[in-house]
């Protein structure tokens, strides 16, 4: 089926050569630009170099900020810490062993929970996109379930899955499930319908056309899904630590905050859960890349 | 207009303002825009055991130290805060949570004594078999979390049959769901307030057993907190307001139903079961005097600085005092006799 469809785009492609013959020139003998272009301007154009500057200054910009209200407003460090101070805190709090379990707590929550509401809504978009009778069944729940706060759903699911694992990973891929579920249907729906048909006159069988036609074209759609999905994933986990935890970033916030109140620590692991949630996104954003290419 | 009726009616007018003038001199009522505002910040939710300050609002008391009293609720986490950076003037908050706030740097201080008994106890079912501390070796023991002051009771407490918390198996309970978990037999005890979940227990026909830490470690329970800005610009104030709520303190104590009424003026909600709201109080008013204090014997609000001093050694030994301070960075006695 993919020989198939690849000799087809070959055999389409020839016959705009034949029919224009200054495009098959072009397209067989395309210009070096790059070669072409004068040597003071070419510029080490990548990722390596203009994606890091708007970053940084972006950082050093925040953080004068952030000093600037401290010391013009005259906060207290109880109210508002200067970013050095919880700089230093968040440094002693990873190298006394006050951070790393809790924060592993958490990362093992949002991954199992990530990996549970990302599959499911991929399997429920899939079935949205494809299925009338399937989207007027189940949409309004889904509606309804993304409508209710996780924040009362969360204590109820606590209540009936206990206070371990079980509940942080049914919050959290709760509350990953609806991007990537809606982000699917829209992509799986966008797959073009010459081709659809083009895959139906060749025959080819339901695993095929997801294959090779529905999931290529779903890809960068599903993918949109997944990052705000992964960021989600880590709210979610925080949510259920607070519906009931032991341990967790979480539960290290509530402490920090209600029974040390210890707040340059509060600062810190709110700077770890921010920490989590790009590194996060950025590993989906590789993983777009990589499987899409660069947007 | 004849000369007669026109004198008559300037004397009539001169004659009222004069008494309109002696009426206005002869009160003593202080007008409120004399009055001087005080934010409260009392517990998480309106409850009778804030009758005392109810009934100091609606008698009066509060007026006549020349205060202009306005209340609030929430947590110890969000309030201690509040008053250490003056948005809330006045605050009732737990001493345990005084203690590592200032160490902190948050600057307040305890100015007076409202639970002279730590409320925090642990209770379980009176056939559980458990009547001391030792008895809990083993056992399922619920508690909101492992944080606040039920968690540094429950390690005094635990401490005192040289037992720690792994010892003994945790059960968490966020939606303060403990007295459910008892009776249903979940756990087998579980942390609570001597005047909420044993009262609670008890008013549904459950005995009910309850653990304390008084003897123990005298471990510092809820009073007035201010920040040191607000004692030094309000200084009057504040001790007018310590002085209104603990003359509300011992009426209430003298005549309990005073308070009930006073909690149902304020929180209407609480007339659907007097009953229980009388129960309440009146284990309340139990822990307005210390242990060693006759049934009968005046409430003062007197900070006990010996029991501070231990309490402030207890919770150095358990890591919540990471800069050092001393009771005298924690309370201001000046405010109550016999501190």
């Amino acid at each position: 089926m993919t020989r198939d469809l690849a000799r087809e785009s070959d055999a389409a492609r020839s016959d705009v050569a034949r029919s224009d013959p200054a495009r098959s020139d072009a397209a067989a003998n395309p210009p070096d630009l790059v070669a072409a272009a004068p040597a003071a301007v070419r510029l080490p154009v990548g990722p390596s170099v203009l994606g890091l500057w708007p970053i940084v200054l972006g950082a050093v910009v925040f953080v004068v900020a952030w000093k600037l209200v401290v010391v013009i407003g005259g906060l207290p460090p109880f109210i508002l810490p200067p970013p050095e101070t919880v700089a230093a805190r968040f440094v002693t709090a990873w190298t006394d062993g006050t951070i790393p379990p809790h924060a592993a707590t958490t990362i093992g929550e949002v991954v199992l929970g990530f990996a549970v509401g990302a599959g499911s809504g991929l399997m429920v978009g899939y079935g949205l996109a494809r299925s009338r009778l399937i989207e007027r069944l189940v949409s309004p729940y889904i509606v309804a379930a993304q409508a209710v706060p996780i924040l009362a759903l969360a204590p109820l699911l606590a209540l009936w899955f206990g206070p371990g694992l079980l509940a942080k990973v049914i919050i959290c891929g709760l509350i990953v499930f609806f991007p990537v579920a809606i982000a699917t249907m829209v992509g799986i729906r966008s797959t073009d319908g010459g081709l659809l048909e083009l895959g139906r006159s060749l025959r080819a069988n339901r695993r095929q056309v997801l294959v090779t036609l529905e999931i290529p074209a779903a890809l960068p759609s599903i993918l949109g899904g997944l990052r705000v999905g992964v960021t989600l994933a880590v709210v979610g986990a925080i949510v259920g630590e607070w519906a009931g935890a032991d341990r967790g970033l979480g539960v290290l916030v509530n402490l920090a905050r209600g029974s040390l109140f210890d707040i340059p620590l509060l600062f810190a692991t709110l700077v770890t859960i921010a920490l989590l949630g790009i590194g996060l996104y950025l590993l989906v954003v590789l993983a777009e890349r990589r499987l899409v290419g660069l947007r | 207009m004849p000369r007669s009726r026109f004198t008559a009616a300037r004397l009539s007018a001169f004659g009222l303002a004069v008494v309109l003038l002696i009426a206005a001199c002869g009160t003593t009522a202080v007008t409120p825009a004399a009055r001087t505002k005080l934010t409260v910040g009392l517990g998480y939710i309106p409850s009778v055991q804030f009758a005392a300050f109810y009934r100091a609002d609606q008698a009066g008391y509060y007026t006549a130290e020349g205060l202009d009293v306005t209340f609030q609720n929430d947590i110890d986490a969000n309030l201690v805060p509040k008053v250490g950076a003056g948005n809330v003037d006045l605050g009732l908050s737990d001493g345990t949570s005084v203690i590592p706030a200032v160490s902190q740097g948050i600057p307040i201080r305890y100015v007076a004594t409202i639970y002279a008994k730590f409320p925090s106890i642990v209770f379980a079912k009176a056939t559980s078999g458990i009547a001391t501390a030792a008895d809990l070796k083993g056992r399922k023991i619920g508690i909101p979390a492992k944080s606040g002051s039920s968690w540094i009771m429950l390690q005094a407490l635990l401490g005192s049959a040289n037992l720690t918390v792994d010892d003994v198996t945790i059960v968490e309970y966020p939606d303060f769901g403990q007295a459910a978990a008892v009776s249903q037999g979940a756990v087998d005890a579980a942390t609570g307030f001597d005047n909420n979940e044993p009262v609670q227990l008890e008013t549904s026909g459950q005995k009910v057993t309850v653990l304390r830490v008084d003897q123990i470690t005298p471990l510092p329970g809820p009073g007035i907190i201010a920040a040191t800005t607000t004692i030094s610009a309000k200084k009057a104030a504040v001790a007018g307001f310590v002085r209104a709520t603990i003359k509300a303190m011992n009426e209430i104590a003298a005549t309990p139903s005073i308070g009930v009424d006073a909690a149902v003026k304020a929180v209407p909600d609480l007339a659907k079961d007097k009953d229980l709201q009388l129960a309440i109080l009146t284990a309340t008013i139990a822990d307005w005097r210390r242990s060693t204090e006759a049934a009968g014997a005046p409430i003062s609000g007197a900070i006990d600085q010996p029991g501070w001093q231990a309490s402030l050694e207890f919770m150095t030994k358990l890591g919540l005092v990471p800069k050092p301070v001393t009771v005298g960075d924690l309370v201001d006695p000046s405010f109550t006799a016999g501190s």
